[in-house]
């Protein structure tokens, strides 16, 4: 009986091991859709030998939802600025003592030691931009330099509005445009947000953050809320005859990073992603097929987004980034979109 | 004796399968309903009623507790679009499981098939195809205008109708196979004894083929029904994510609104719903055995 307990044992140790050892060469990403270059990932697996799984999501929320539950089992997750600072609040993230990474020396200074990781041991910072909103030109004639032609939409825009389907952006969009404080705790502010995108809703087609590219350039909505850098690639590879608004009272802003879940079980493949991505050839091969602006050092030389074609992610608007609200804040946020799409 | 603990060692193996993978994952649900929420998502530990409580009453812009319709408003409009899918469902499968039953075997052997063959398919794909076929200058506006039947229109997509369209499409082949099987084990004798005595086409069907069809209707009807009450798919991708169904609802708390006590609590009313018109339907199946 004895010899068969540790026969067991050692058959239970040894596959152990065997999994163990086959995890190594893996690597589980989870990031925005369509966001990394299918040329990056076949090379970086023949580079290093590691394995990626690619899963993708289209919202901050669904991302924080996906890690609260405990059960993902993701190595790198690309989060924007307020997220990372919620994620490192509850514990999520792994101090990966990102300061001392390779990547972090080709961080560009602007973007070190942040408000949301401010002793940078989380996060290297990846991408930035803008959401706004996108419209398109064989439609819709009008203006487009005011948040008022979204959210009060006239001509051929009138129930042809589509919005993003989660509140992180479309709020704080409504925010800048009624002149009110981001996170703000007011209750009355708050009510004043809702009841102008309650009285948008007669106008909007659909709330969907997914498929933006082919609703828009189709001319299926006129207007689509939208990412700068998407935007933009829309309009130069399938030429779509689309516009990025320049709103005057100002663009939303985003910065993601990568960052490595508490649970993840390939930490070292983790980093060795995130170093690779980093490295200045793979940036900028990230910043020509991404087209949202880099964080991190880039061959200008070989950079195909400049500034005189590029209106998209080098805007006139002003940009002013999310935060991470308060509990009592991000209430009356969900207060908000519940009453919304009830 | 024997037997009995063939009986249990037997089932021993689907005992297990659904303890582990239906009942476990019930009682958590029901365990984090009655806990509190934490602000950004899981719960927390504390035992509360609030996830109940907001199901009627919710604090309004003032901070005053108030009665709130909204969610009774989501609830009620997800019986009714399912009670609508389910009649439609029957409206167009009965005439279709007729068809199919008055043909040669190898007839029926294909039909059927053909009506199984879009559950090999994912449901997203299938759903999306909706979405193909009812966009802007989709199939079916450019098909209509090709035979000059429209002119300009409106979108024929992001509106409770093709929402509708795309559960019907959606959950028909759980209609047409019940009523199929019942109506393949309808004696025929009985309609040409019909026949004989002078009953007219439509009475044939009221007194004789319908009442005996009852049992593959009600299945039918239960199994379109049920699982309607929890559609997500179509409401986001086919009805433009304007209205929400309680399929939607749930997800939401569990996304977007990060409250998965007040989505469990949901979830549990849900599944209430669903018990008590199963427990209500079983009553009469019995009664109308008792009768019969």
């Amino acid at each position: 009986m004895q010899s068969f307990t540790k026969i067991s044992l050692l058959a239970i140790g040894i596959s152990l091991a065997a999994g163990a050892n086959a995890a190594s060469d893996k690597l589980n990403i989870y990031t925005w859709a369509e966001s990394i270059d299918p040329v990056l990932i076949e090379k970086f697996q023949t580079e290093t030998g590691i394995n990626i799984t690619l899963d993708s999501y289209t919202s901050n929320e669904d991302l924080l939802a996906k890690l609260k539950s405990g059960s993902s089992d993701y190595d790198v997750v690309f989060p924007s600025q307020h997220f990372v600072k919620i994620m490192v609040q509850e514990g999520l993230l792994k101090n990966i003592d990102a300061k001392n990474m390779a990547a972090f020396k080709l961080v560009d200074e602007q973007w070190k030691n942040m408000w949301w990781d401010q002793k940078s041991e989380y996060s290297i910072p990846f991408v930035y931009g803008t959401a706004g909103y996108t419209v398109n030109r064989d439609k819709y004639k009008g203006p487009a330099n005011s948040w008022k032609e979204f959210f009060e939409p006239t001509g051929a825009a009138i129930g042809n509005i589509a919005v993003f389907s989660t509140p992180d952006e479309i709020i704080p969009a409504a925010q800048l445009y009624l002149g009110v404080e981001f996170c703000t705790e007011d209750s009355a502010q708050m009510k004043r947000i809702f009841e102008l995108l309650k009285k948008q809703k007669k106008d909007v087609a659909v709330y969907s953050s997914d498929n933006i590219s082919s609703r828009i350039a189709s001319g299926e909505v006129v207007m689509h809320n939208w990412w700068d850098g998407d935007s933009m690639r829309t309009r130069k590879n399938n030429n779509a005859p689309i516009e990025y608004a320049q709103p005057k009272e100002g663009l939303v802003g985003w910065l993601d990073s990568m960052v490595v879940p508490i649970n993840s079980r390939n930490v070292d493949n983790a980093k060795t992603f995130i170093n690779w991505m980093s490295e200045t050839d793979n940036a900028t091969i990230e910043y020509n097929y991404y087209a949202h602006s880099s964080a991190v050092k880039i061959d200008q030389s070989k950079a195909l987004h400049q500034a005189e074609n590029s209106p998209e992610i080098f805007p006139s608007a002003p940009i002013k980034f999310t935060q991470a609200c308060s509990p009592a804040a991000q209430k009356l946020v969900d207060k908000v979109w519940t009453q919304l799409l009830q | 004796m024997k037997k009995l603990s063939l009986n249990f060692w037997g089932l021993l193996p689907a005992y297990l399968v659904m303890s582990l993978l239906m009942v476990l994952p019930l009682l958590i649900i029901f365990y984090v309903s009655f806990m509190s929420s934490d602000p950004y998502g899981g719960y927390k530990a504390v035992f509360s009623l609030d996830s109940y409580t907001q199901i009627l009453y919710s604090y309004d812009w003032d901070e005053n507790l108030v009665l709130n319709l909204q969610y009774l408003k989501i609830i009620a409009r997800t019986l009714l679009l399912s009670a609508a899918t389910a009649i439609i469902c029957l409206l167009i499968s009965f005439p279709v499981a007729y068809y199919i039953s008055r043909q040669s075997h190898t007839m029926k052997t294909l039909l059927l098939y053909l009506v199984t063959l879009p559950f090999w398919v994912s449901m997203v794909v299938r759903v999306y195809a909706w979405v193909l076929i009812l966009s802007n200058d989709g199939v079916l506006e450019n098909g209509l205008r090709f035979f000059g039947l429209i002119g300009d229109i409106d979108s024929l997509l992001y509106n409770n109708g093709a929402m509708m369209v795309g559960m019907v499409y959606t959950y028909i082949p759980l209609m047409i196979l019940p009523i199929y099987a019942s109506i393949e084990k309808l004696d025929s004798r009985l309609i040409e004894a019909a026949s004989d005595l002078y009953s007219s086409r439509m009475n044939t069907l009221r007194r004789i083929i319908l009442p005996l069809c009852k049992p593959g209707i009600v299945a039918g009807f239960v199994l379109v029904f049920v699982p309607s009450l929890g559609t997500v798919l179509e409401p986001m991708l086919l009805g433009g994510g304007k209205t929400m169904m309680l399929g939607n609802l749930i997800q939401n708390q569990f996304g977007v609104a990060r409250n998965w006590s007040f989505g469990a609590s949901l979830t549990v009313l849900l599944l209430c719903i669903v018990l008590i018109f199963l427990m209500f339907q079983a009553r009469r199946t019995n009664l109308n055995k008792e009768f019969s």
